[in-house]
Protein backbone atom coordinates (compact mmCIF):
# COMPACT_ATOMS: atom_id res chain seq x y z
CA UNK A 1 0.00 0.00 0.00
CA UNK A 2 1.32 3.76 -0.44
CA UNK A 3 1.62 5.12 2.67
CA UNK A 4 1.25 9.45 3.57
CA UNK A 5 4.59 11.44 3.15
CA UNK A 6 3.81 14.23 6.03
CA UNK A 7 6.55 17.36 6.05
CA UNK A 8 6.43 19.59 8.62
CA UNK A 9 7.67 23.09 8.13
CA UNK A 10 5.72 25.51 10.49
CA UNK A 11 5.40 25.18 14.16
CA UNK A 12 3.45 22.27 15.11
CA UNK A 13 2.83 19.60 18.36
CA UNK A 14 2.77 16.48 17.58
CA UNK A 15 1.15 13.98 19.76
CA UNK A 16 -0.65 10.14 20.30
CA UNK A 17 -3.86 9.29 20.89
CA UNK A 18 -6.09 6.09 19.73
CA UNK A 19 -3.08 5.02 17.98
CA UNK A 20 -3.79 8.34 15.55
CA UNK A 21 -1.12 10.94 15.02
CA UNK A 22 -2.27 14.15 16.30
CA UNK A 23 -1.28 17.46 15.10
CA UNK A 24 -2.13 20.40 17.22
CA UNK A 25 -0.95 24.54 16.38
CA UNK A 26 -0.01 27.04 18.18
CA UNK A 27 -2.65 29.57 16.63
CA UNK A 28 -5.39 28.79 18.63
CA UNK A 29 -7.92 29.13 15.69
CA UNK A 30 -6.59 26.36 13.71
CA UNK A 31 -8.11 23.36 14.36
CA UNK A 32 -6.39 19.79 15.55
CA UNK A 33 -5.67 17.35 12.70
CA UNK A 34 -5.79 13.40 13.03
CA UNK A 35 -4.04 11.10 11.00
CA UNK A 36 -4.19 7.24 11.47
CA UNK A 37 -0.38 6.22 11.87
CA UNK A 38 -0.70 2.74 9.84
CA UNK A 39 -1.29 5.26 6.95
CA UNK A 40 2.03 7.39 7.19
CA UNK A 41 4.92 5.63 5.47
CA UNK A 42 7.31 9.37 5.35
CA UNK A 43 7.83 11.95 8.23
CA UNK A 44 9.69 14.62 7.63
CA UNK A 45 10.19 17.40 10.65
CA UNK A 46 11.89 20.34 9.36
CA UNK A 47 11.33 23.70 11.53
CA UNK A 48 12.92 23.68 15.10
CA UNK A 49 9.32 24.55 17.08
CA UNK A 50 8.07 21.20 16.16
CA UNK A 51 7.57 19.35 19.32
CA UNK A 52 6.98 15.30 19.32
CA UNK A 53 6.13 13.58 21.80
CA UNK A 54 8.37 10.16 22.55
CA UNK A 55 4.99 7.95 22.94
CA UNK A 56 4.51 9.07 19.04
CA UNK A 57 8.14 8.45 17.87
CA UNK A 58 7.76 5.07 19.41
CA UNK A 59 4.43 4.92 17.62
CA UNK A 60 6.39 5.16 14.61
CA UNK A 61 8.91 3.44 14.53
CA UNK A 62 6.25 0.45 15.78
CA UNK A 63 4.59 1.52 12.28
CA UNK A 64 7.89 1.76 10.66
CA UNK A 65 7.71 5.53 9.71
CA UNK A 66 10.82 7.38 8.47
CA UNK A 67 11.36 10.29 10.50
CA UNK A 68 13.86 12.46 8.93
CA UNK A 69 15.23 15.46 10.59
CA UNK A 70 16.47 18.63 8.68
CA UNK A 71 19.33 20.99 9.47
CA UNK A 72 18.70 24.79 9.17
CA UNK A 73 19.53 24.47 5.64
CA UNK A 74 16.30 22.31 5.36
CA UNK A 75 18.40 19.56 4.12
CA UNK A 76 17.60 16.01 5.58
CA UNK A 77 20.43 15.18 8.30
CA UNK A 78 18.88 12.29 9.94
CA UNK A 79 17.10 9.62 9.67
CA UNK A 80 15.40 7.51 12.56
CA UNK A 81 14.35 3.88 12.15
CA UNK A 82 12.66 0.86 13.40
CA UNK A 83 15.28 -1.42 15.43
CA UNK A 84 12.83 -4.88 14.20
CA UNK A 85 11.18 -4.14 11.13
CA UNK A 86 10.96 -7.85 10.36
CA UNK A 87 10.23 -10.77 12.18
CA UNK A 88 12.27 -13.15 10.39
CA UNK A 89 15.11 -10.01 10.86
CA UNK A 90 18.05 -12.89 12.62
CA UNK A 91 17.62 -15.11 9.41
CA UNK A 92 17.82 -12.19 7.52
CA UNK A 93 20.44 -10.01 8.68
CA UNK A 94 22.43 -13.59 9.02
CA UNK A 95 21.77 -14.43 5.35
CA UNK A 96 22.97 -10.45 4.37
CA UNK A 97 25.92 -10.40 6.01
CA UNK A 98 27.17 -13.83 4.80
CA UNK A 99 26.12 -13.39 1.55
CA UNK A 100 29.20 -14.46 -1.01
CA UNK A 101 31.13 -12.12 -2.93
CA UNK A 102 29.97 -14.02 -6.78
CA UNK A 103 26.37 -13.04 -5.12
CA UNK A 104 26.40 -9.76 -4.31
CA UNK A 105 28.91 -8.93 -7.72
CA UNK A 106 25.71 -10.44 -9.75
CA UNK A 107 23.45 -8.50 -7.73
CA UNK A 108 25.53 -5.37 -8.31
CA UNK A 109 25.18 -6.34 -12.01
CA UNK A 110 21.63 -6.34 -12.06
CA UNK A 111 21.50 -3.01 -10.37
CA UNK A 112 23.75 -0.72 -12.49
CA UNK A 113 22.18 -2.78 -15.82
CA UNK A 114 19.10 -1.43 -14.16
CA UNK A 115 19.65 1.84 -13.60
CA UNK A 116 21.41 2.46 -17.16
CA UNK A 117 18.11 1.09 -19.00
CA UNK A 118 16.68 3.91 -17.32
CA UNK A 119 19.31 6.27 -17.35
CA UNK A 120 18.92 5.50 -21.76
CA UNK A 121 15.21 5.81 -21.38
CA UNK A 122 15.33 9.05 -19.78
CA UNK A 123 17.31 10.59 -22.45
CA UNK A 124 15.17 8.69 -25.25
CA UNK A 125 12.24 10.33 -23.98
CA UNK A 126 13.72 13.89 -23.99
CA UNK A 127 15.12 12.79 -27.36
CA UNK A 128 18.88 13.03 -27.11
CA UNK A 129 20.75 10.14 -28.56
CA UNK A 130 20.59 7.07 -25.78
CA UNK A 131 22.10 3.95 -27.70
CA UNK A 132 25.57 4.24 -26.70
CA UNK A 133 23.72 3.66 -22.67
CA UNK A 134 21.17 1.43 -24.16
CA UNK A 135 23.95 -1.02 -25.31
CA UNK A 136 26.34 -0.12 -22.47
CA UNK A 137 23.35 -1.66 -20.07
CA UNK A 138 23.33 -4.94 -21.74
CA UNK A 139 27.20 -5.55 -21.14
CA UNK A 140 27.29 -4.87 -17.55
CA UNK A 141 29.48 -7.96 -16.24
CA UNK A 142 28.84 -9.28 -13.13
CA UNK A 143 30.70 -6.96 -9.83
CA UNK A 144 30.65 -4.10 -13.35
CA UNK A 145 34.50 -4.33 -13.43
CA UNK A 146 34.53 -2.34 -16.28
CA UNK A 147 33.13 0.40 -14.23
CA UNK A 148 30.31 0.90 -16.96
CA UNK A 149 28.17 2.70 -14.42
CA UNK A 150 30.63 5.67 -14.49
CA UNK A 151 31.21 5.72 -18.24
CA UNK A 152 27.21 5.87 -18.26
CA UNK A 153 26.99 8.72 -16.23
CA UNK A 154 29.28 11.04 -18.07
CA UNK A 155 27.10 10.53 -21.29
CA UNK A 156 24.17 10.67 -18.94
CA UNK A 157 24.77 14.17 -17.17
CA UNK A 158 26.38 15.48 -20.29
CA UNK A 159 23.16 15.50 -22.04
CA UNK A 160 20.32 15.71 -19.06
CA UNK A 161 20.56 19.14 -18.98
CA UNK A 162 21.46 20.68 -22.07
CA UNK A 163 18.16 22.03 -23.12
CA UNK A 164 18.14 24.42 -19.33
CA UNK A 165 22.04 24.91 -18.89
CA UNK A 166 25.33 25.14 -20.84
CA UNK A 167 27.44 24.01 -18.34
CA UNK A 168 25.86 21.35 -16.01
CA UNK A 169 28.47 19.91 -13.35
CA UNK A 170 26.95 17.21 -11.18
CA UNK A 171 27.90 16.96 -7.53
CA UNK A 172 26.96 18.03 -3.89
CA UNK A 173 28.01 21.57 -3.55
CA UNK A 174 27.43 22.25 -7.44
CA UNK A 175 25.21 25.14 -9.08
CA UNK A 176 21.04 24.27 -9.55
CA UNK A 177 19.36 22.48 -10.33
CA UNK A 178 21.90 20.16 -8.12
CA UNK A 179 20.31 21.74 -5.04
CA UNK A 180 17.05 19.56 -5.99
CA UNK A 181 18.79 16.63 -7.16
CA UNK A 182 20.01 16.11 -3.48
CA UNK A 183 17.19 16.73 -2.06
CA UNK A 184 15.08 14.19 -4.38
CA UNK A 185 17.81 11.72 -3.60
CA UNK A 186 18.23 12.21 0.28
CA UNK A 187 14.04 11.36 -0.18
CA UNK A 188 14.84 8.58 -1.90
CA UNK A 189 17.17 7.13 0.19
CA UNK A 190 14.96 7.68 3.35
CA UNK A 191 11.72 5.59 0.96
CA UNK A 192 14.65 2.82 0.19
CA UNK A 193 16.15 2.37 3.78
CA UNK A 194 12.40 2.16 5.53
CA UNK A 195 11.57 -0.25 2.95
CA UNK A 196 14.80 -2.18 3.66
CA UNK A 197 14.53 -2.16 7.30
CA UNK A 198 11.08 -3.47 6.44
CA UNK A 199 11.85 -6.46 4.54
CA UNK A 200 14.29 -7.60 7.38
CA UNK A 201 17.55 -6.16 5.94
CA UNK A 202 19.76 -3.97 7.84
CA UNK A 203 20.57 -0.77 5.62
CA UNK A 204 24.27 -0.05 6.84
CA UNK A 205 25.57 -3.09 5.09
CA UNK A 206 25.80 -2.71 1.29
CA UNK A 207 26.41 -5.00 -1.48
CA UNK A 208 28.71 -2.58 -3.18
CA UNK A 209 29.11 0.89 -1.58
CA UNK A 210 31.30 0.35 1.59
CA UNK A 211 32.28 3.48 2.59
CA UNK A 212 33.52 3.55 6.37
CA UNK A 213 31.53 6.94 7.30
CA UNK A 214 28.27 6.20 5.29
CA UNK A 215 25.33 4.58 7.63
CA UNK A 216 23.11 3.50 4.51
CA UNK A 217 25.51 1.59 2.14
CA UNK A 218 22.62 -0.94 1.08
CA UNK A 219 19.89 1.68 0.56
CA UNK A 220 22.26 3.68 -1.97
CA UNK A 221 23.35 0.50 -3.72
CA UNK A 222 19.39 -0.35 -3.86
CA UNK A 223 18.20 3.29 -4.91
CA UNK A 224 20.51 3.28 -7.83
CA UNK A 225 17.83 2.15 -10.24
CA UNK A 226 15.42 4.51 -9.26
CA UNK A 227 17.78 7.55 -9.29
CA UNK A 228 16.72 8.53 -13.15
CA UNK A 229 13.17 8.78 -11.64
CA UNK A 230 14.38 11.91 -9.49
CA UNK A 231 16.33 13.34 -12.52
CA UNK A 232 13.14 13.12 -14.64
CA UNK A 233 10.86 14.42 -11.54
CA UNK A 234 13.72 17.41 -11.24
CA UNK A 235 13.56 17.84 -15.22
CA UNK A 236 10.08 18.33 -15.41
CA UNK A 237 10.24 20.93 -12.37
CA UNK A 238 12.77 22.96 -14.43
CA UNK A 239 10.49 22.91 -17.45
CA UNK A 240 7.57 25.17 -15.16
CA UNK A 241 7.12 28.27 -15.59
CA UNK A 242 7.10 30.50 -12.83
CA UNK A 243 9.02 28.42 -10.61
CA UNK A 244 12.44 29.84 -8.47
CA UNK A 245 14.20 27.11 -8.82
CA UNK A 246 17.51 28.45 -6.83
CA UNK A 247 15.97 28.30 -3.58
CA UNK A 248 14.53 25.50 -1.88
CA UNK A 249 11.61 26.79 -0.87
CA UNK A 250 8.13 24.73 0.44
CA UNK A 251 6.47 25.13 -3.18
CA UNK A 252 9.68 23.37 -4.74
CA UNK A 253 9.16 20.73 -2.36
CA UNK A 254 5.85 20.46 -2.60
CA UNK A 255 7.09 19.23 -6.44
CA UNK A 256 9.67 17.40 -5.19
CA UNK A 257 7.78 15.27 -2.19
CA UNK A 258 5.70 14.15 -4.85
CA UNK A 259 8.55 11.00 -5.52
CA UNK A 260 6.68 8.54 -3.81
CA UNK A 261 4.00 8.46 -5.92
CA UNK A 262 5.10 8.80 -9.56
CA UNK A 263 4.24 5.50 -11.51
CA UNK A 264 6.87 2.91 -12.39
CA UNK A 265 6.74 -0.90 -14.37
CA UNK A 266 7.56 -3.40 -12.54
CA UNK A 267 7.91 -6.28 -14.68
CA UNK A 268 4.34 -5.54 -16.62
CA UNK A 269 2.70 -3.67 -13.36
CA UNK A 270 2.49 -0.04 -12.90
CA UNK A 271 2.90 0.53 -9.25
CA UNK A 272 4.17 3.69 -7.06
CA UNK A 273 7.39 4.12 -6.83
CA UNK A 274 7.05 3.53 -2.84
CA UNK A 275 5.05 0.41 -3.42
CA UNK A 276 7.47 -1.15 -6.69
CA UNK A 277 10.76 -0.38 -3.88
CA UNK A 278 9.14 -2.07 -1.28
CA UNK A 279 8.97 -5.09 -3.79
CA UNK A 280 12.47 -4.60 -4.88
CA UNK A 281 13.36 -4.88 -1.07
CA UNK A 282 11.90 -7.74 -0.88
CA UNK A 283 13.53 -9.48 -3.78
CA UNK A 284 16.93 -8.43 -2.29
CA UNK A 285 15.70 -10.60 0.49
CA UNK A 286 14.46 -13.67 -1.14
CA UNK A 287 18.10 -13.15 -3.39
CA UNK A 288 20.34 -13.15 -0.14
CA UNK A 289 18.17 -16.02 1.10
CA UNK A 290 19.43 -17.59 -2.20
CA UNK A 291 15.61 -18.14 -2.70
CA UNK A 292 15.63 -16.38 -6.40
CA UNK A 293 18.72 -14.70 -8.54
CA UNK A 294 16.43 -11.81 -10.07
CA UNK A 295 16.05 -8.82 -8.61
CA UNK A 296 12.43 -6.33 -9.31
CA UNK A 297 13.67 -3.49 -10.72
CA UNK A 298 11.63 -0.86 -11.86
CA UNK A 299 11.43 0.51 -15.92
CA UNK A 300 10.10 4.04 -16.95
CA UNK A 301 6.60 3.98 -17.54
CA UNK A 302 5.04 4.84 -20.93
CA UNK A 303 2.38 7.58 -20.78
CA UNK A 304 -0.93 6.05 -20.83
CA UNK A 305 -2.74 7.07 -24.37
CA UNK B 1 5.06 12.26 -14.65
CA UNK B 2 2.36 10.04 -14.03
CA UNK B 3 0.11 9.17 -11.00
CA UNK B 4 -2.04 7.44 -12.51
CA UNK B 5 -2.41 4.68 -9.70
CA UNK B 6 -3.62 7.12 -7.15
CA UNK B 7 -6.51 8.22 -9.04
CA UNK B 8 -9.88 9.56 -7.55
CA UNK B 9 -11.31 5.92 -9.25
CA UNK B 10 -9.10 4.12 -6.84
CA UNK B 11 -8.89 6.14 -3.50
CA UNK B 12 -11.97 4.45 -1.29
CA UNK B 13 -14.07 5.77 1.40
CA UNK B 14 -15.24 3.06 3.66
CA UNK B 15 -18.50 4.29 5.76
CA UNK B 16 -20.11 2.81 9.06
CA UNK B 17 -23.72 3.51 9.65
CA UNK B 18 -24.69 2.13 13.19
CA UNK B 19 -27.66 1.78 15.26
CA UNK B 20 -26.92 0.40 18.88
CA UNK B 21 -28.56 -0.60 21.84
CA UNK B 22 -28.14 1.05 24.86
CA UNK B 23 -30.72 0.06 27.34
CA UNK B 24 -28.28 -1.57 29.71
CA UNK B 25 -25.02 -1.00 31.41
CA UNK B 26 -23.64 -3.56 28.66
CA UNK B 27 -25.09 -1.97 26.16
CA UNK B 28 -23.93 0.92 26.54
CA UNK B 29 -20.16 -0.28 27.09
CA UNK B 30 -20.76 -2.73 24.01
CA UNK B 31 -21.45 0.55 21.94
CA UNK B 32 -18.91 2.15 23.58
CA UNK B 33 -16.01 -0.26 22.87
CA UNK B 34 -17.57 -0.84 19.24
CA UNK B 35 -16.56 3.55 18.57
CA UNK B 36 -13.30 3.63 20.44
CA UNK B 37 -12.23 0.84 18.07
CA UNK B 38 -13.60 2.34 14.70
CA UNK B 39 -11.04 5.87 16.11
CA UNK B 40 -8.40 3.91 17.04
CA UNK B 41 -8.86 2.61 13.07
CA UNK B 42 -8.57 5.60 12.29
CA UNK B 43 -12.49 6.13 10.98
CA UNK B 44 -13.67 10.00 11.73
CA UNK B 45 -17.23 10.81 12.75
CA UNK B 46 -18.83 11.92 10.42
CA UNK B 47 -22.67 12.02 11.97
CA UNK B 48 -23.54 10.75 15.25
CA UNK B 49 -23.55 7.09 13.55
CA UNK B 50 -22.36 7.41 10.85
CA UNK B 51 -18.13 7.22 10.39
CA UNK B 52 -15.70 8.07 7.88
CA UNK B 53 -12.22 6.46 6.73
CA UNK B 54 -10.68 7.33 3.96
CA UNK B 55 -8.08 4.14 2.25
CA UNK B 56 -5.41 4.43 -0.90
CA UNK B 57 -7.05 1.57 -2.09
CA UNK B 58 -9.95 -0.98 -2.83
CA UNK B 59 -7.48 -3.47 -1.20
CA UNK B 60 -6.75 -1.46 1.72
CA UNK B 61 -10.79 -0.70 2.21
CA UNK B 62 -11.09 -4.39 2.12
CA UNK B 63 -8.78 -4.51 5.32
CA UNK B 64 -10.66 -2.01 6.98
CA UNK B 65 -14.13 -3.61 6.62
CA UNK B 66 -12.33 -6.50 7.95
CA UNK B 67 -11.39 -4.85 10.85
CA UNK B 68 -14.93 -3.58 11.40
CA UNK B 69 -16.36 -6.96 10.84
CA UNK B 70 -14.07 -8.16 13.78
CA UNK B 71 -15.05 -5.44 16.30
CA UNK B 72 -18.74 -5.68 15.53
CA UNK B 73 -20.65 -5.75 18.90
CA UNK B 74 -23.13 -8.68 20.06
CA UNK B 75 -26.25 -6.86 19.49
CA UNK B 76 -27.07 -3.28 17.01
CA UNK B 77 -27.81 -2.68 13.59
CA UNK B 78 -24.71 -2.05 11.60
CA UNK B 79 -24.23 -1.34 7.72
CA UNK B 80 -20.66 -1.16 6.15
CA UNK B 81 -20.61 0.59 2.49
CA UNK B 82 -17.09 1.75 0.40
CA UNK B 83 -17.58 4.31 -2.17
CA UNK B 84 -14.71 5.82 -4.69
CA UNK B 85 -13.54 8.72 -4.04
CA UNK B 86 -15.22 9.82 -7.05
CA UNK B 87 -18.78 9.17 -6.10
CA UNK B 88 -17.59 11.10 -2.52
CA UNK B 89 -16.54 13.51 -3.98
CA UNK B 90 -20.32 14.50 -6.08
CA UNK B 91 -22.05 14.42 -2.37
CA UNK B 92 -24.10 17.62 -1.39
CA UNK B 93 -23.73 18.55 1.98
CA UNK B 94 -26.01 20.89 4.35
CA UNK B 95 -25.82 22.83 7.51
CA UNK B 96 -29.73 24.31 7.59
CA UNK B 97 -29.78 25.72 4.27
CA UNK B 98 -26.11 26.40 4.07
CA UNK B 99 -24.20 24.20 1.54
CA UNK B 100 -21.68 22.84 3.53
CA UNK B 101 -17.82 21.78 2.24
CA UNK B 102 -17.17 17.95 2.22
CA UNK B 103 -14.55 16.95 4.55
CA UNK B 104 -10.87 17.19 2.68
CA UNK B 105 -9.46 13.90 0.99
CA UNK B 106 -6.63 13.32 2.36
CA UNK B 107 -3.69 13.85 -0.11
CA UNK B 108 -0.34 11.13 -0.57
CA UNK B 109 2.00 14.55 0.53
CA UNK B 110 0.21 16.90 3.55
CA UNK B 111 2.32 19.77 4.77
CA UNK B 112 2.11 21.60 7.89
Amino acid sequence: MIKRTLYFGNPAYLSTKDQQMVISFPEEEKEKVSIPIEDIGVTILDHYQVTISQALIHRLMENNVALITCDDRHLPTGLHLNLSGHTLQQERFTAQLQATEPTKKRLWQQVISSKIKNQAALLEAIYQDHEALLRWSKQVKSGDPDNLEARAAAVYWKKLFTAHTDDFKRGRFEDEPNNMLNYGYAILRAIAARSLVGSGLLPTFGIHHHNRYNAYCLADDIMEPYRPFVDELVLSIMDMEDIDIYDLSPELKKHLLQLPTIDVMLGKERRPLMVAMQHTTASLAECLLGNRDKLKLPERCKPIA
Amino acid sequence: MQTYRLNQYRVMWVMVFFDLPTDTKKDRRNAALFRKRLLKDGFRMFQFSIYLRHCPSRENAALHIKRVKKSLPPDGYVGIMIITDKQFGNMELFYGKKEKELPETPQQLSLF
